[in-house]
């Protein structure tokens, strides 16, 4: 559906932002945390409609399923009262000066974007199986780098379960 | 006319679009209406298969039991066995009144069988049902599923909270603990086949295991080591990921009065009831698609039962032994559940991974057989060893008694 295509992309855009902005204003903190978790969801849907389905669909698995959930239990498992007004608003330079520093950051970091080596470059084909395409690059372009994270991630598990797990007296 | 009843389904859209065509319909309407039917039938036949599991599970339960299930709710005054008895209940469940309690979270306690519901019909799109009926044949289906799957989760996380319920609360989090722990080795086993298939697309991975070897013996990756291993290793994670015993410690009445469901009543209830049921199937179905060999026949001249009749068969089977398990084994504690999922079911499904991996590339000829259920094998007479240690029975001493 030609006439929709753009469409696929700005609406998943919007909500994205709507979601994020209503995650930093909402007073309740659980409810910042799911317009956080829909703002999740909003972006693998606008990877999915870019194009790049892997990365959107493991946004969703990834993001949606441990990281959302993971800030739940930390919110739960840490401040159980009081959930309602647990957000004290901070009033320092009030939103005129926060609408300004985002302004100026917008303009810094599209400058950023647009003057980098790769904006310069044309975009490749897109693969035929971008599922293998990617999994083939990693494993054999930028295999260190994968095993470096296998071994930072595996660093941190241990580490959160050597701090989680009791001292046996 | 075996042809014929196998095609039908495709046949009879393909003539109705047709049919529409020739009517100076657009194409881009065409393919909305395509769409709506397919959608349409995939989910009457799965709220029906609901509908009939309902009956079913609770006369099984029963008969295992040594009692009759629901045998009185017929048609007029025919008993029928007692299969209308999912419309009585369908009633009851519509005319309840809809309770929600005063200091519940309004919005999330509304919105949480409704997110809930999404991702279960969401993933049936990728199953396929027969050949070349896949509603949609995505490149990365079982990644798709996975990752809508992963929705529920957050649907669980809502309802408990939005309850504004200390026992709601509890359950909730101790189902997503659970779910989060069981997803990753049904993911693994998932990705056994895949390798194997060489390819993230369902439809793919059921083509690999066409054929028949040595002419009758049928080539399903149930029926390897490896495979055997993965698809027990899925099962029990499925088990334990749409909360059916014995997994279903989050549900469980003598434990958590309904876990994280406690605070709904009438059509609320009957959706969370619903989105478990047709989870419960995409997953039997995504079983059946990765290691029952889909939609393919066993034998070779079995092949006169369509397509589409073998995979309702199969997913109608292993969901008949998913009501088996339930009315056979005691439910897991919460301590035991996670225990046995990270020590146990994570290891295994290494070992199932490892064992195709050397299966594939030491020839797949009867070496590598030998050797990959030697890789599947010794992990699990290790575990299974380490775990009948820890928690055998001994003679109980009372110390204070004696």
């Amino acid at each position: 559906m030609k006439f929709l295509g753009d469409w696929f992309v700005v609406l998943p855009a919007a909500v994205l932002l709507l979601a994020a902005g209503a995650s930093v204003v909402m007073r309740n903190l659980i409810h910042a945390a799911l317009c956080l978790t829909l703002s999740f969801i909003a972006l693998g849907i606008v990877f999915i409609a870019l194009g790049a389905e892997f990365v959107g669909l493991v946004q969703l698995l990834v993001y949606v399923g441990a990281v959302a959930m993971v800030i739940v239990f930390a919110i739960l498992l840490t401040r159980p009262d009081r959930l309602e007004k647990s957000r004290t608003p901070f009033s320092g330079f009030g939103p005129a000066g926060g609408a300004a520093a985002g302004l100026v950051a917008l303009v810094v970091l599209l400058g950023f974007i647009f003057s980098s080596p790769l904006a310069k470059k044309p975009l490749p084909a897109p693969a035929s199986a971008p599922a293998a395409a990617i999994g083939e690059a990693l494993m054999a372009d930028h295999v260190v780098a994968l095993i470096a994270i296998g071994v930072l991630l595996t660093a941190a598990l241990i580490g959160a379960a050597v701090i989680a797990m009791e001292d046996k007296a | 006319m075996i042809g014929m009843i196998e095609r039908a389904p495709v046949e009879l859209l393909g003539w109705f679009l047709g049919l529409l065509g020739s009517f100076g319909v657009p194409s881009w309407i065409l393919a909305v209406v395509s769409a709506v039917i397919i959608i349409g039938t995939i989910i009457g036949v799965f709220l029906g298969l609901f509908a009939l599991t309902s009956v079913m599970e609770r006369k099984i339960l029963a008969r295992v039991q040594n009692r009759y299930g629901p045998n009185r709710v017929g048609f007029f005054r025919w008993r029928l066995c007692g299969l209308f008895q999912p419309v009585a209940d369908g009633i009851k469940m519509i005319t309840k009144e809809d309770i929600v309690p005063r200091t519940a979270d309004k919005v999330v306690h509304f919105l949480a069988p409704v997110v809930m519901m999404i991702p279960a019909l969401m993933v049936l799109a990728v199953i396929p049902y027969g050949r070349d009926m896949v509603p949609a044949d995505l490149d990365a289906g079982i990644l798709y599923f996975f990752a809508v799957g992963a929705g529920t989760e957050v649907a669980v996380f809502m309802a408990g909270w939005g309850s504004n319920n200390k026992y709601s609360v509890l359950g909730a989090m101790r189902a997503i603990a659970q779910m989060i722990s069981y997803e990753i080795p049904l993911v693994i086993a998932a990705i056994v086949a895949a390798m194997i298939a060489g390819s993230l697309s369902p439809s793919a991975i059921v083509a690999a295991q066409g054929g028949f070897a040595f002419g009758f013996v049928p080539q399903w990756f149930v029926l390897t080591p490896w495979g055997f291993t993965a698809c027990l290793v899925f099962y029990i994670a499925a088990l334990a990921e749409s909360n059916r015993s014995p997994f279903d410690l989050p549900e469980g009445e003598s434990e958590l009065v309904a876990g994280h469901l406690t605070e709904y009543s009438g059509f609320k209830y009957a959706t969370f009831f619903m989105a478990e049921y047709v989870g419960m199937f995409a997953v039997c179905g995504m079983l059946v698609t990765l290691f029952l060999g889909g939609w393919q026949a066993p034998l070779p001249f079995l092949a006169v039962i369509p397509s589409w009749g073998w995979f309702l068969g199969k997913i109608c089977f292993v969901a008949v032994t998913m009501v088996w398990v339930r009315a056979t084994l005691p439910r897991l504690r919460i301590d035991h559940l996670l225990a046995f999922g990270w020590k146990f079911l994570l290891p295994m499904s290494f070992a199932a991974f490892f064992s195709a991996a050397c299966w594939h590339y030491a020839g797949r000829g009867p070496a590598a057989w030998i050797l990959s259920l030697a890789i599947v094998g010794i992990p699990y007479l290790i575990l299974g060893k380490s775990f009948s240690n820890r928690f055998a029975v001994s003679r109980r001493t009372y110390q204070f008694s004696e």
